[in-house]
């Protein structure tokens, strides 16, 4: 990697960045929009062509983080070592200043079943997440950053605590932590549990990323609601709430603005990173760092 | 206490077909049915996977309406789940799918469109990989050039099509209704080289004679017995044409012994 001729996209600061999303690409390259750093799907630029091309002159610009959907960090069946090659080639390729990926599950039996799907919170499979994630960075020669999942079900046998499982999962594999505050909310109002609680028992110093972004509510025919995590809206006052006391018990870390589905005009993503920018300012300044954002 | 291999297989399951009641025992209900929490999932994966064949057939889509494809693709993915985290590479056997749909049998040439489709996406997400090196090439002595073996490159591809695919395919994407209405449905078969280059993709016909020569270099016969076996063309100047056209990443020679099959 020293001798890579490409200049690298250097570290991910602690500031707000937007995940970079193909129609946004031409916008992004031709007027350059001030935003700290980019965040891409790793399994969209696995290969070449022009959006591996665009990306590559992009990248001369802005310091890039490849978040992963695909590695199946909690599949029993292992990692796939075909995709977590192509996968390492993207990673060499673009050199990116954080790399991160999901504690979900989403092949088996040979299928991708395009999904986060959720973990039994048990001790085998925290010894199975901890083997995958212990291969990725192996193979990555890297640190990694494990995301908390939005979910819609739990299993009866579950016995860990999901915050905890994955705190245990950052202290023995050394990855870190990519706290989606979103998805603790989206979490926390399924199943009743209490997103504060949450956010406290995750190691601070293990938290190397922030994920925002906005949900959807389901009404069900009982009178609930289901929170869906689909990035389809701008981020709720709650979850900006939730992310001030992420700041709070992390310090500044770099944020990120996700959105996936009915994806808006760069303007609306950029006016939406400014919110956690102007965020991250005010926790600087109330904890003497005027350069912090 | 099932093992978490037991879950995934029993949750892939009931992903796969709604009616496998596998994993529910294992779900907590907590005033919500497991069926209907283990739908929310079915639905992402699903749309997810339409997602991927919208994006790797959009003249298709276009051709047959968002909720015929939706239809189709659904139950195309219900036999063919994706097998790669790379949806880019998903729907291969979509085209022939198509072509014996059913219900699609009065677009005879959907099909066709379809694996031009195909070809164009698998030639837009190839490797980037180098060119011929034509220098090279030329330093190869005039009595070793029947020997040469092409290898093909990733980002180039050749397709047969009964129909007119390619001015269908156009007249799709451009949303050009006289175009389409001047297609010729039987004015077929035709030949198709679909190439990367760096204007974008570049769709061009070739003749019957030079595509049977060209699906001969890619399939790496040496350069004489594909010259022999080609028949009528002029040699030299189709190959000048494919050599500088990004269809080729190299070459080798075939060894003098022991070289015959």
């Amino acid at each position: 990697m020293m001798t890579s001729p490409k200049p690298s996209s250097g570290p991910v600061p602690a500031s707000a960045g937007i995940g970079l999303r193909f129609p946004h690409h031409r916008a992004v390259a031709e007027t350059a929009p001030a935003i700290a750093w980019l965040e891409v799907h790793t399994e969209n630029y696995v290969g070449g062509g022009p959006s591996v091309s665009t990306l590559e002159a992009i990248r001369r610009d802005y310091p890039i983080s490849c978040h992963g959907v695909g590695l199946s960090l909690g599949s029993a069946e292992g990692i796939e070592k075909r995709h977590l090659a192509r996968i390492g080639d993207v990673i060499e390729r673009f050199e990116p200043g954080l790399v991160s990926e999901h504690l979900s599950w989403s092949v088996s039996g040979g299928t991708y079943l395009a999904d986060l799907l959720p973990l039994p919170m048990t001790e085998e499979a925290l010894d199975i997440v901890c083997r995958n994630v212990e291969t990725v960075q192996d193979r990555l020669k890297r640190r990694i950053l494990v995301e908390n999942p939005s979910s819609y079900l739990r299993y009866r046998h579950s016995t860990i605590p999901e915050a905890e499982f994955i705190a245990a999962v950052a202290g023995r594999t050394g990855c870190g932590i990519l706290c989606d505050v979103n998805n603790i909310y989206v979490s926390a109002h399924n199943h009743g549990w209490d997103a504060r609680a949450y956010l406290a028992a995750l190691p601070a110093e293990a938290v190397g990323e922030i994920h925002l972004a906005g949900h959807s509510a389901r009404r069900l025919e009982n009178g609930r609601t289901i929170l869906i995590d689909d990035h389809g809206s701008r981020v709720i006052p709650e979850v900006w709430a939730l992310y001030e006391a992420a700041l709070q018990r992390f310090g500044p870390v770099p944020s990120l603005i996700e959105w996936d589905t009915n994806v808006p005009a760069l303007d609306v993503l950029l006016d939406e990173a400014a919110g956690a920018a102007a965020r991250l300012t005010a926790f600087g300044k109330e904890n003497g760092n005027a350069d912090a954002a | 206490m099932p093992t978490l291999l037991e879950i995934e297989r029993a949750v892939r399951a009931a992903l796969l077909d709604p009616g496998n009641d596998d994993a529910l025992r294992h779900i907590v209900a907590d005033g919500i049915a497991p069926e209907n929490r283990l739908a929310i999932y079915r639905n992402t994966y699903v749309s997810g996977a339409v997602k991927a064949l919208e994006l790797n057939f959009p003249a298709v889509r276009n051709l047959v309406g968002n909720e015929f494809f939706e239809g189709a693709a659904r139950i195309y993915i219900d036999a063919n789940p994706p097998e790669s985290a790379c949806l880019d590479d998903y729907g291969a056997g979509f085209p022939d799918f198509l072509a014996d749909f059913p219900p699609a049998q009065s677009l005879a040439y959907l099909g066709d469109v379809a694996r031009l489709e195909w070809m164009v996406s698998r030639v837009l997400h190839a490797a980037d990989t180098p060119s011929l090196d034509v220098a090279r090439l030329s330093a190869v002595p005039p009595e070793d050039h029947g020997r040469i073996r092409f290898a093909p490159s990733p980002s180039a591809g050749l397709i047969r099509a009964d129909c007119p695919a390619d001015e269908i395919w156009r007249a799709v994407l451009d949303g050009d209704d006289d175009a389409m209405a001047a297609v010729d449905p039987g004015a077929g078969p035709i030949w198709l080289l679909v190439r990367r280059g760096t204007m974008g993709i570049d769709v061009a016909r070739l003749d019957e004679a030079d595509a049977r020569f060209l699906l001969l270099l890619i399939d790496g016969t040496p350069l004489d017995d594909a010259l022999a076996m080609a028949g009528d063309i002029d040699g030299p100047a189709v190959l000048a044409r494919f050599l500088t056209g990004g269809v080729f990443a190299g070459f080798d020679l075939q060894k003098e012994q022991g070289a015959s099959r």
